[in-house]
């Protein structure tokens, strides 16, 4: 970790969060992180190539579809599994003693670790949103007005990367990288069934499983409200309001992790 | 003994990659040749519920429709080149995938001429191909294509003109619909199938797809309809003819030289229409075109 944070928060202090973000995405990029993006390329360009030999009619549809579930997928594997690791491997190279012993708070450096972390996939899903724009030029030959529902699907997917950022970090705290690991994919997984979990008490017509059902939906992150990749693959058009509701969704759960991630941590014997 | 040098040996082990693969390769060969002796396995959707396959999607529905489509077009592809053009599959897959993804029109669209085409070209169930569209309907009621198939696997493969004649006109509330809706639903309830319907009706088939397989299709019905009606026409004329000089003529050029016809008819491949023994005019034995009749039109007079 850079050593200009003490500079830094002499001249401004809250832009010490921001030196350990740009730190971390630097670090990302040291460890070869963005190597998956040869991958994606790979798998966009097998894709173009070779659907329309064995499919009718879905050339576009696949692009699109595989393009955005790749975004998601690749997303996915570097926020939990870079996510588990932004706090244990700090101490577990012992940098963050070092780190701490400069007038920087603990809260600082997890939302400093976390920006970087979101600005690390930030760069990853927007080259990766070339590339499948330009698969799709490739195989359509023009862009479409339905296309710009595919931007939306990839900013959905980044609310959705946020999120899921923030639960591995708060895991991170507070337990191992592979319990955080299980933890974060488990709130994840279930996370995508919480309307279900909500229908399953309705079925039941017991008051009390009702109620139970509809807290766990409630406090569950619902992450089924980001998946919008069908309705982009058909170039349907997505409502400002489900824009706006998703991005303030997204935003107060992060902030409500954090805080939560920020407790743990600042609470925890690092000795 | 003196142990290889490290580039020497760097050199050998990259020598022998290749080597090992080949020898994977070769192995692999006698493994397909020893499994394909084992009895098969019978075909089998092991996931057949298209709602289960959707929750265990987590969310990548539509891509895992889009891998089930190129599952049932390969399917099909297969069983066409298969000898026992057994397609008891597809409608399990066509079911899963407009169940992952109910707005892949592709999939209702050609999953009907799979299902409706009669054998061997097709697995001969209009009777699925209608409830597939429906769904498909159901589940996009903005597309006028669907109402149209309806209609079309009503007229043709199921000779259900009042049913046919209602999809037209369902297809024709829809304002992106061409014209010719409506006027093919009010053809169809008024003359049924006779022939120049039945042509219009392949005609917009023929226009509402840019798939060439199916423009293909749909342009050698409408030269076999075609074909139909000019032997009708040429049968008129040699009845005349018989009439008039108490023998049947033995070719168009008889027709011709009695000034009945301007020309030697010639079919939709180019090649004249001959006229056989019995005085029935037929194709040329050279001629490419595809009669089909359906019973009703073979009936008509």
């Amino acid at each position: 970790m850079s050593t200009t944070v003490a500079s830094m928060e002499r001249s401004f202090p809250r832009a010490v969060s921001g030196v350990v973000a740009v730190n971390t995405f630097r670090e990302a990029v040291r460890d070869r992180i963005l190597y998956n993006l040869i991958f994606f390329a790979l798998v966009m360009i097998g894709a173009a190539i070779l659907v329309g030999q064995i499919s009718i009619g879905i050339e576009r549809l696949v692009i699109v579809n595989l393009g955005l579930s790749a975004i998601s997928i690749f997303g996915l594997i570097m926020a939990i599994f870079i996510g588990v690791s932004l706090v244990s491997k700090e101490i577990e190279k012992r940098t963050l003693y070092s780190l701490l012993a400069k007038p920087i708070r603990r809260w600082e450096f997890l939302v400093g670790r976390y920006g970087g972390l979101l600005l690390t996939l930030l760069v990853n899903t927007s080259l990766m949103t070339l590339g499948l724009a330009g698969a799709l030029f490739y195989v359509s030959r023009h862009f479409e007005r339905g296309d710009a529902s595919i931007l939306f699907a990839v900013y959905f997917i980044l609310l959705q990367l946020a999120l899921v950022t923030a639960l591995a970090l708060f895991f991170s705290c507070f337990s191992t990288p592979v319990l955080s690991t299980l933890y974060t994919v488990g709130i994840y997984v279930v996370g995508i069934f919480a309307t279900d979990i909500r229908d399953f008490g309705q079925v039941t017509k017991n008051p009390a499983m009702q109620v139970m059902t509809r807290v766990i939906y409630y406090l569950l992150p619902n992450f089924h409200n980001f998946n919008i990749i069908s309705a982009a693959s058909h170039g349907e058009a997505i409502p400002f309001s489900l824009i706006w509701q998703n991005t303030l969704y997204a935003a107060l759960y992060v902030v409500v992790i954090l805080i939560a991630a920020s407790a743990v941590f600042s609470g925890r014997d690092l000795k | 003994m003196t142990a290889a040098p490290p580039v020497r040996r760097a050199w050998g082990l990259a020598a022998a990659v290749p080597v090992l693969f080949a020898a994977i390769a070769m192995l692999q060969v006698r493994i397909d040749a020893e499994t394909r002796s084992i009895a098969r396995q019978p075909e089998k959707l092991v996931l057949s519920s298209g709602p289960m396959l959707k929750k265990m999607s987590l969310g990548y529905d539509s891509l895992l429709a889009d891998i089930y489509w190129t599952r049932a077009v390969q399917y099909y592809g297969g069983k066409l080149q298969d000898l026992s053009r057994d397609f008891r599959l597809l409608p399990g897959l066509l079911d899963i995938t407009t169940t992952l993804d109910p707005h892949l029109i592709v999939a209702y669209r050609f999953g009907a001429i799979f299902l409706s085409e009669p054998p061997p070209v097709g697995a001969g169930r209009p009777d699925l191909a209608t409830e597939l569209v429906k769904r498909g309907m159901a589940a996009n009621p903005d597309d006028w294509h669907l109402a149209a198939d309806l209609g079309f696997l009503y007229y043709w493969h199921l000779k259900d003109y009042a049913n046919a004649s209602e999809a037209y006109l369902e297809a024709s509330k829809n304002p992106k619909a061409p014209g010719m809706m409506k006027i093919m639903a009010a053809r169809i309830a008024q003359k049924g199938g006779d022939l120049d319907t039945s042509i219009m009706i392949w005609a917009q088939y023929f226009k509402s797809s840019k798939d060439p397989q199916v423009r293909k299709t749909a342009q050698d019905h409408i030269e076999g309809l075609q074909a139909v009606k000019d032997e009708r026409a040429i049968d008129a004329l040699s009845e005349k003819y018989r009439s008039r000089f108490g023998r049947d003529p033995a070719s168009t050029k008889d027709l011709r030289e009695a000034g009945m016809i301007p020309g030697i008819p010639v079919d939709p491949s180019g090649v004249p229409y001959a006229i056989g023994p019995d005085g029935k005019s037929r194709l040329g034995p050279h001629s490419t075109v595809r009669v089909e009749v359906p019973p009703k039109l073979s009936n008509e007079k």
